[in-house]
């Protein structure tokens, strides 16, 4: 079971840690929501939980619940900009269905 | 609103003169972090317009309290006495004439020599005599003298006065 | 696709729920605007990666506009109809325009409230009407960075803009079609962008220096409260002035007349600003403009500038006396404003606070990203965020009296929030109605102070002189705006007026402009109502259901616990319709029937404030 990130998205959370002066990481996940059932969950984490899985993406730590490791195995996260739009994007080869928006889905 | 009309009860202090302005100011902040309409972000517009009503009433009360003549008029009103009257002191003469030696000296301080250094004087003056009232009024209140307090106030209003004047001509030196 | 943004533990939205705010610096030479991405503050750039918005607005007779970088290339060839500096005629009256020098280039006409607008050859166009395209251009840019409508912004003022200047702001929002969330003093937003940066504490001088306006402000930041202690400045002196002041030096070394035509002004005005910026770099300058060329020294634009400098340090030492403090007792003093980069403002900044001024957050960019701060707690991305800031009104509020002198009833440097009622009486028998002159400034006579609003109170019963007892209330809310009301309380009569400042737009004619900005955006604008109203319709939802589940059982009884219940069901069936007026009328009538829960929950939070005071009393072995 493996996630990953691209080069972008590792700079841009390194980054966004150093900004808030605390955090060991960001964590991913899934939670039950929305108009096709599921939603991602992109936070910064400040504790470890004990069923934690971490994964070390060159100076970032990902951490994910087992759970939404489920979900999400074979995940790449990357930072994308779109025109002035910019943010982070879960490449998921889970995912059978997708709202409009990309903002939940289904698998 | 349920919120007290005493403004000493708002921030859980005894009703006194002789308050601690720290712990004033800590309660202030206290309070504020609870009530400031910007706590109520997101929330409906009718707690929203409530919180604004509480954090005016909290305002208000912090800005009187703090200030050590409006806090001692707020006293006398308490205690049923008009504290904004100044007829109470037109019996004292020599106070009178006190002021108007004060006025005199303070019109004269642009032809001194050092304009700066006579101002200064004038305003250590002031504030020496604007705070030996505060005790006085203290004093008369923790006696139940109302007659004297208001007194003391009537006087207090004065010197408060000179030095606001006192901060203006300094600012217009400054100017100069 | 939608992209996302990292959350702090616990908060990522709910799909579609992100609340979008920014902070909009709109500024007299050039405006910007920012947002919280990933808890990061940061100004958001155009196509071209640039994060200044030039504020100048060029006019076409075709009604064609442009904004910006583009519209500030006509300045030069066709200044009459090139908007520039807007902000400085912002809530001001004819004769305020006359006192700010002969030098502008433009044709003013009166407007329909006494208010002056600029004659271009696409119309007569108010200040309010051209600071509200500087705006959509703002909230436009951010909508795209963002992809979705804004929930609302906030908008910074100088710290000494009056009634009137805050209201035609907030007035520009409106005709720009962005919910305001509050108008935020600069110096304040600068505070919170250096405070929460550097997680200080202590007293704070913030020292303002823009192209059109001087600001000073002194903060204390406790614990997350930044508290204004004073306030003071000069809404009419900024970088401009010392442009003016070497233009007119190069006028006098040339031997130019005064009778320069618009186009050479503009050019002379922009050749000035070049030599200054150029000697932030090096010790002189060659300039070369309308045939004239010669040379400036640092030396030199010292002493043109020194005496504008001393002006914003009177005010300085003025808002120190203000707040009773001593210049050593500032613990921090930070630099806001494209002209504290000349060398001469910081040389003379540090002598007068004997401290290094504080320059690292971008002097351009600090006010917009302190309003972004602002903006995301405001709308609800920060719950339980310890940042609060407490503002002050600048200018004194009072009315006239007898003998046109002006009396105070809110003292400047008070802090808002505020109410405070004052009573009068009638000075003659019989005297059936009181004229109430509601006034701001800080001047003994009426003459000199700015004029607000007149309105009446009618139907006194006659009595004796001095026998009615006239409550005259002022409000001041969160955003510095002003309410007054008046009242006979012997008989009941009242009078109520929502001050809209003589040199204010009317509501007509927001409401005019509104319509013809608009009609060609009607569908957005309901598709826009609809989203608001089902954001608000979840809100109050959620907040409902949560305080019911709380303290329902305990603050209400059953009946009243089932009503709210019923009417919370109906406002989650409504809010699916696509009717926003329905909504609307479900929130409001949810919010009536829930306004005693509120107030008694209001209560209750007190009484247990003031159980907390009296718990650290115990503490403290009281």
């Amino acid at each position: 079971m493996a996630i990953t990130m691209t080069q972008a998205a590792e700079q841009h959370i390194t980054r966004h840690l150093a900004h808030r002066g605390h955090g060991i990481g960001i964590r991913l996940g899934v939670k039950t929501t929305g108009c096709s059932g599921l939603s991602y969950v992109l936070e910064f984490v400040d504790d470890q939980q004990p069923e934690d899985t971490v994964f070390d993406c060159g100076d970032a730590k990902l951490f994910v619940d087992p759970k939404s490791l489920a979900y999400l195995d074979g995940t790449e996260l990357d930072f994308v900009k779109e025109g002035l739009n910019e943010g982070f994007q879960f490449n998921n080869p889970n995912v059978k269905e997708e709202c409009g928006c990309g903002e939940s889905f289904h698998i | 609103m349920e919120i007290s009309d005493n403004f000493f009860e708002i921030f859980g202090l005894p009703v006194s003169y002789d308050i601690d302005i720290s712990q004033l100011s800590e309660r202030y902040r206290t309070m504020q972090r609870q009530f400031h309409p910007d706590k109520y972000a997101g929330k409906p517009a009718r707690e929203q317009r409530l919180a604004e009503q509480y954090a005016a009433v909290v305002n208000q009360a912090y800005n009187e309290l703090k200030s050590p003549l409006l806090r001692a008029q707020y006293l006398l009103s308490l205690h049923g006495v008009d504290g904004a009257n100044e007829t109470a002191i037109t019996r004292d003469p020599d106070f009178l004439m006190e002021q108007m030696t004060l006025r005199e000296a303070l019109s004269e301080v642009r032809d001194a020599n050092d304009s700066h250094a006579s101002l200064a004087e004038i305003n250590e003056h002031a504030i020496g005599e604007y705070r030996s009232l505060q005790k006085l009024f203290s004093e008369c209140l923790g006696a139940a003298d109302m007659d004297h307090a208001a007194e003391a106030v009537a006087k207090m209003q004065f010197f408060s006065k000179l030095i606001s004047e006192i901060h203006e001509l300094e600012h217009e030196l400054d100017e100069e | 696709m939608v992209l996302l943004q990292i959350s702090e533990p616990g908060q990522s939205p709910e799909p579609h729920q992100r609340r979008r705010a920014v902070g909009i610096d709109l500024g007299t030479t050039n405006s910007l605007v920012a947002t919280v991405r990933s808890g990061t503050p940061e100004t958001l750039p155009d196509n071209e990666d640039r994060h200044l918005l030039p504020s100048v607005v060029h006019y076409e007779a075709d009604q064609n506009i442009s904004i910006g970088y583009e519209a500030l290339e006509w300045a030069g060839r066709d200044a009459l109809n090139t908007l520039i500096s807007v902000k400085r005629f912002m809530g001001r009256g004819t004769t305020d325009i006359k006192t700010l020098g002969d030098q502008l280039p433009y044709q003013f006409v009166s407007g329909e409230s006494g208010m002056p607008s600029f004659r271009t050859s696409a119309g007569d166009i108010s200040p309010v009407a051209a600071s509200a395209e500087i705006l959509r251009a703002l909230v436009e840019r951010a909508e795209s960075a963002l992809d979705g409508p804004l929930d609302g912004a906030v908008i910074t003022v100088p710290a000494y803009f009056d009634e009137a200047q805050r209201q035609a702001t907030k007035d520009a929002a409106t005709l720009a079609g962005v919910k305001v969330l509050r108008l935020l003093s600069e110096p304040t937003a600068a505070a919170v962008a250096y405070g929460l940066d550097q997680g200080g504490e202590g007293v704070i001088a913030v020292y303002d220096l823009g192209g059109g306006t001087f600001d000073i402000s002194l903060l204390r930041l406790s614990r997350g409260v930044f508290e204004v202690l004073a306030t003071g400045g000069d809404s009419a002196l900024g970088g401009d002035d010392f442009d003016r002041a070497i233009a007119q030096w190069c006028c006098e070394q040339a031997g130019l007349g005064s009778d320069l035509d618009p186009q050479q002004q503009r050019q002379l005005m922009s050749a000035a600003r070049q030599a200054k910026e150029a000697l932030a770099e090096q010790e002189s300058v060659a300039m070369d403009v309308l045939g004239w060329q010669g040379s400036l020294d640092r030396h030199t634009l010292n002493t043109l500038v020194d005496p504008l400098i001393d002006k914003t340090l009177r005010a300085c030492r003025r808002s120190l006396r203000d707040a009773e403090l001593d210049s050593d007792e500032i613990d921090a003093v930070v630099m806001v404003g494209g002209s504290t980069r000349m060398l001469r403002v910081r040389e003379r900044v540090e002598e007068t606070f004997k401290r290094e001024p504080l320059v690292n957050i971008d002097p351009d960019r600090v006010v917009a990203i302190g309003a972004a701060l602002q903006a995301d707690v405001l709308v609800g991305n920060k719950p339980g965020d310890e940042m609060l800031l407490l503002d002050v009104i600048p200018l004194s509020l009072g009315l006239e009296t007898m003998g046109g002198l002006m009396e105070k009833i809110i003292h400047r440097n008070t802090t808002i929030p505020v109410a405070k009622a004052q009573d009068f009486t009638t000075f003659k028998d019989g005297q059936t109605a009181m004229a109430i002159h509601v006034l701001q400034g800080e001047r003994e006579l009426v003459s000199d102070c700015r004029s607000l609003a007149r309105f009446e109170l009618r139907g006194i019963p006659p009595m004796v002189a001095g026998a009615a007892k006239i409550r005259v209330k002022f409000q001041v809310d969160a955003d510095g705006l002003l309410n007054v009301s008046a009242k006979e309380l012997t008989s009941g009569v009242e009078a109520h007026v929502e001050v809209k400042p003589s040199y204010g737009l009317n509501d007509k004619e927001v409401t005019r402009m509104l319509r013809e900005s608009y009609t060609h955006a009607r569908d957005d604008m309901q598709l826009r109502a609809l989203r608001e109203q089902q954001v608000e319709a979840d809100r109050l939802y959620e907040d409902l259901s949560a305080a019911l589940a709380q303290d329902g059982k305990v603050l209400l009884n059953e009946k009243e616990y089932h009503c709210l219940e019923v009417a919370l069901d109906d406002l989650r069936n409504v809010r699916e319709s696509s009717n926003h007026r329905e909504i609307a009328r479900h929130i409001e009538t949810v919010s009536k029937t829930s306004e005693d829960f509120a107030a008694r929950r209001m209560d209750a939070s007190i009484k247990k404030a003031l159980a907390g005071h009296s718990l650290d009393e115990i503490d403290k072995g009281l």
